[in-house]
């Protein structure tokens, strides 16, 4: 077993906990999470902090892990099929464009995620649906 | 401020803020204060567990904020514990403001909070008169109609008695996701670029359409909880919404007024969904893209005090999945705006140089030091970034003054009626996030709590109802329905309940309003009108609760043969 | 003297990360691989909240335990400081509950193990000081706010005398008013 450490920022609320991980990377799986002396959390952690990692392993209990892009062929209410990323990038990119073309920019809104895609891909949502499609219409739940 | 600064307050005003619920490393910032000898003062409508450790707790009437705000800076101008000189060297507006506050007397605000005239004298003059004094506030400020005018109130508060500018005082929203903070500070807002540029200011436009090599719109967008109207009611062709892109939320979970969301979901033309697991909005997508979750990529977060830090990989995605980052940049480029990036660290270096507050945090700086609590401007090693803001009173204004800002109070939109003799308001579950995908996918956190969740309800109404902890009710508002299980407790008001909006079954946000304020857009979850009834029949409702758990296993592309059971 | 666990109601938020902790360190790690209902997630100790207080209550391991003078079949006993029941011996008969004064003990299912009658098998469950375990009980481990303590014979002669210092300094006061 390949044991290695590493110090990331909690996944969960605004509090930014640091953890350091024991990770067994022939397994490439998390064994522990125990607190890490960060500025804001000084060496503790709630709850979700010490056991809210499990959900890497994908125990299916209320939901599953998206694992294949997907697109529904038939329109809406029809099966989702698996397909390549290829094949989803460019329908999405098509699809958008259309509706862009139809119906101007303004049309299309995009979310920006609060959770855990990080600042960098904030950055590129609002930058691609304002320098892409050409609209402001951005946001994401720091209103709900 | 930053969170370590909470314990040194000689005072704190927690408005509308449940920290052991949402943070509880913030809670525990404020135990160690009431350790240190730091005053509470706790306005909360819930004996919260900061309500239960503070010198005086004001327990108000949901929906009463501005009224027991303006009341506190109406004794502290009468009873002379203003700060004149802060007033005079750093702030405008003052006289118009003291005409808002003039009947605000306690007297006055005891029959809208229900909190006795002395108490609230009582209060005041803690807050005013002992230094340093720190306000932190929460969801129970920001998601009511009348939010943005509290927020300003208690700054009028730290305003009036010349609390800014120093460690451990000022005023501080405590944001409730890792990075709500970081998706406001990159700009995933209707009217502003990264760093809280505003999008209508031409010169700062200018400066984006240079950067980003195309002209830019100089519409103020649309904001999120505007959505289901401007796809299903929008008269106007324009501005009607025919796709949605949707990353890393779940509309059909946490936003208010379900149905409503159902419906529009249904009706846009293209729904993309970008996430890491299934959920209630992929019932509704016509494309869903797998991203990489938090453990298997790498990046930045901003936590609640504007602190930059570093999310490291843990381990490796196992499937088809990318980054989000990578994906978003793909579609652009298939669009014909093309984006290449490496690695995150190019994407934050492109960004940090478009926003003056930001230059200065570097990747080398935030793994140097730990974190850079934003602004730093500056890209020297020196620059270490800013603990606390306002410093020496000087504020981010032309004129470097803050403005008093005062407004009359008003009630909530929904009040109690005879149909719906209760009132509901949406709070948070400790071991449980969001909408669940994470947390409910976590063993032990759904060993703790499971669905169909819980209504706390006052003792004595449970009594009236003749209804015992853990039974399974019925609760409903004109807009919709779910089934719950009782929580008995004197920690809240008869009259009120109170349900955490993590459930999918006890799904909350079937009764609630998608009435917003009128400023921040945010809905009024802490107030509609409701109904509790009891079912008679318990062991149906058990095993319908179970069915219900069941189909959304299903739903959710479970196969439910093996695995959990309800 | 046996130890015991403190909670301190000044101190705990009411979070309950301890009832995880202690699962997690009396099932084992290999909890986060298993099938999600293989495993028993049974805490031994709970969290009460009323009206005005949140702390957690577990057993006291008290000095004599009137749960071990019932308990028919001896399967409770006092082992390095702290008062624990053998699963193994224990018959499910709730004489150990029902004599506690703290209601610090109750009946748990074991899964994966089964009693006669076909059902799952239920033994009387309460804190053990993670007896067994380095690191001591976890709930003190990894409580966020440090509401939690692991009183021992030292810990409670320093407290006595803090005590005692205070009790003769209040009654010097007494006699001597401060000015």
């Amino acid at each position: 077993m390949a044991l290695k450490q590493v110090q990331t920022t909690c996944a969960y609320c605004g509090a930014g906990c640091q953890i350091m991980f024991t990770v067994d990377t022939d397994a490439n799986k998390i064994v522990e999470a125990v607190p890490a002396d960060g500025r804001t959390n000084a060496g503790t952690l709630c709850l979700k902090g010490h056991y809210g990692w499990d959900y890497l392993n994908d125990p299916q209990i209320l939901t599953k892990r998206l694992r294949k892009p997907m697109i529904r062929k038939g329109g809406k209410k029809s099966p989702l099929v698996e397909v390549s990323w290829e094949e989803a990038i460019s329908y999405v990119a098509k699809r958008l464009g259309e509706i862009k073309e139809k119906f101007g920019p303004d049309s299309i809104m995009g979310t920006g995620s609060a959770r855990g895609a990080g600042n960098e891909a904030n950055y590129l949502m609002q930058k691609f649906m304002r320098a892409c499609i050409g609209t402001n219409n951005v946001d994401h739940c720091a209103r709900i | 401020m930053g969170i370590p600064e909470i314990e040194d307050a000689g005072c704190l005003l927690c408005f509308g803020y449940n920290g052991a619920d949402s943070h509880p490393i913030v809670a525990r910032r404020i135990v160690r204060g009431k350790q240190k000898g730091m005053k509470i003062i706790c306005a909360d409508p819930r004996v919260t567990e900061t309500a239960r450790i503070s010198d005086i707790h004001l327990q108000l009437k949901g929906g009463s904020n501005l009224a027991l705000v303006n009341a506190m800076a109406n004794v502290i101008w009468n009873e002379g514990l203003a700060d004149k000189k802060f007033i005079d060297e750093h702030t405008k507006g003052f006289d118009e403001f003291l005409k808002v506050i003039e009947k605000y007397t306690p007297e006055y605000a005891e029959p809208i909070t229900h909190i006795p005239a002395e108490t609230i004298r009582r209060a005041a003059r803690v807050y005013a008169t002992t230094k340093p004094a720190m306000i932190l506030y929460g969801m129970g400020v920001c998601q009511f109609t009348q939010a943005v005018d509290v927020v300003k109130g208690l700054a009028n508060l730290a305003l009036m008695t010349g609390n800014f500018g120093g460690p451990s005082m000022g005023i501080g929203p405590v944001r409730g996701q890792n990075n709500v903070q970081g998706a406001c500070d990159m700009g995933a807002l209707p009217n502003s670029y990264p760093g809280y540029q505003n999008v209508t200011v031409p010169e700062i436009r200018e400066k984006f359409e240079k950067a980003w090599g195309v002209p830019l719109s100089d519409q103020v967008g649309c904001p999120i909880t505007h959505v289901p109207h401007r796809i299903l009611h929008e008269k106007e062709e324009k501005k009607r919404i025919h796709a949605y892109y949707i990353f890393g939320e779940d509309p059909a979970q946490s936003d208010p007024d379900l149905a409503e969301v159902r419906e529009a979901l249904d009706k846009c033309d293209f729904v993309v969904m970008q996430d890491i697991y299934m959920n209630k909005t992929g019932l509704y997508a016509d494309v869903i893209l797998p991203a990489t979750a938090w453990g298997e990529n790498e990046g930045i977060y901003t936590c609640a005090d504007r602190g930059f830090q570093r999310v490291r990989k843990l381990i490796e995605p196992e499937g088809d999945m990318r980054p989000d980052w990578q994906i978003i940049a793909d579609i652009s480029t298939a669009m014909g705006y093309p984006m290449n990036y490496k690695n995150t660290e190019e994407i934050w270096n492109e960004m940090i140089d478009l926003c003056p507050s930001f230059t200065g945090a570097t990747y080398e700086k935030i793994e140097k030091y730990g974190g850079v609590q934003w602004p730093c401007r500056d890209k020297s090693m020196e620059d270490k970034g800013t603990p606390y803001l306002h410093k020496d009173g000087i504020f981010a204004t032309k004129d470097h003054k803050a403005l008093f800002y005062g407004t009359d109070w008003h009630p909530p939109v929904e009040l109690e009626n005879d149909q719906y003799p209760m009132t509901l308001s949406t709070v948070r579950e400790v071991g449980h996030y969001s909408v669940r995908t994470m947390t409910g996918n976590c063993r032990t956190l759904r060993n703790l709590e499971d669905e169909p969740g819980w209504v706390q309800m006052n003792t004595e109404d449970c009594e009236k109802m003749n209804l015992k902890k853990g039974e399974l009710v019925k609760i409903l508002s004109k807009r919709g329905y779910c089934i719950t299980r009782c929580l008995p407790t004197d920690r809240v008001k008869p009259g009120a309940t109170y349900m955490t909006y993590q459930w999918w079954i006890g799904a909350c946000n079937e009764l609630t309003t998608a009435k917003l304020d009128p400023i921040s857009n945010t809905p009024e979850y802490k107030y509609c009108a409701c109904r509790v009834e009891k079912i008679e029949d318990q062991q149906w409702a058990e095993r319908h609760v179970m069915e219900l758990y069941d189909d959304i296993r299903a739903q959710m592309g479970i196969d439910t043969g093996k695995g959990a059971k309800a | 003297m046996n130890y015991f666990v403190k909670g301190n109601p000044d101190l705990c938020i009411g979070c309950r990360t301890c009832m995880i902790g202690c699962v997690v360190a009396h099932e084992g790690k290999h909890i986060f691989e298993v099938d999600p209902d293989s495993y028993s997630f049974n805490p031994k100790l709970h969290m009460v909240k009323t009206a005005n207080l949140s702390v957690p209550v577990q057993c006291k391991h008290c000095e004599n335990p009137a749960c071990m003078a019932v308990c028919p079949v001896g399967a409770i006993s006092q082992k390095d400081h702290c008062i624990v029941i053998d699963t193994e011996k224990c018959m499910g008969c709730k004489s150990c509950m029902d004599a506690c004064p703290f209601g610090a003990i109750n009946m748990t299912v074991q899964t994966g193990k089964f009693q006669a009658d076909g059902t799952e098998k239920k033994v009387a469950n309460k804190c053990d000081l993670c007896y067994g375990f380095s690191g001591g009980p976890a709930c003190v481990r990894v409580c966020p706010t440090e509401a939690l303590t692991l009183v021992t014979e030292d810990e409670l002669g320093d407290a006595m005398e803090r005590k005692r210092a205070e009790a003769a300094r209040n009654a010097y006061l007494e006699t001597h008013p401060q000015e």
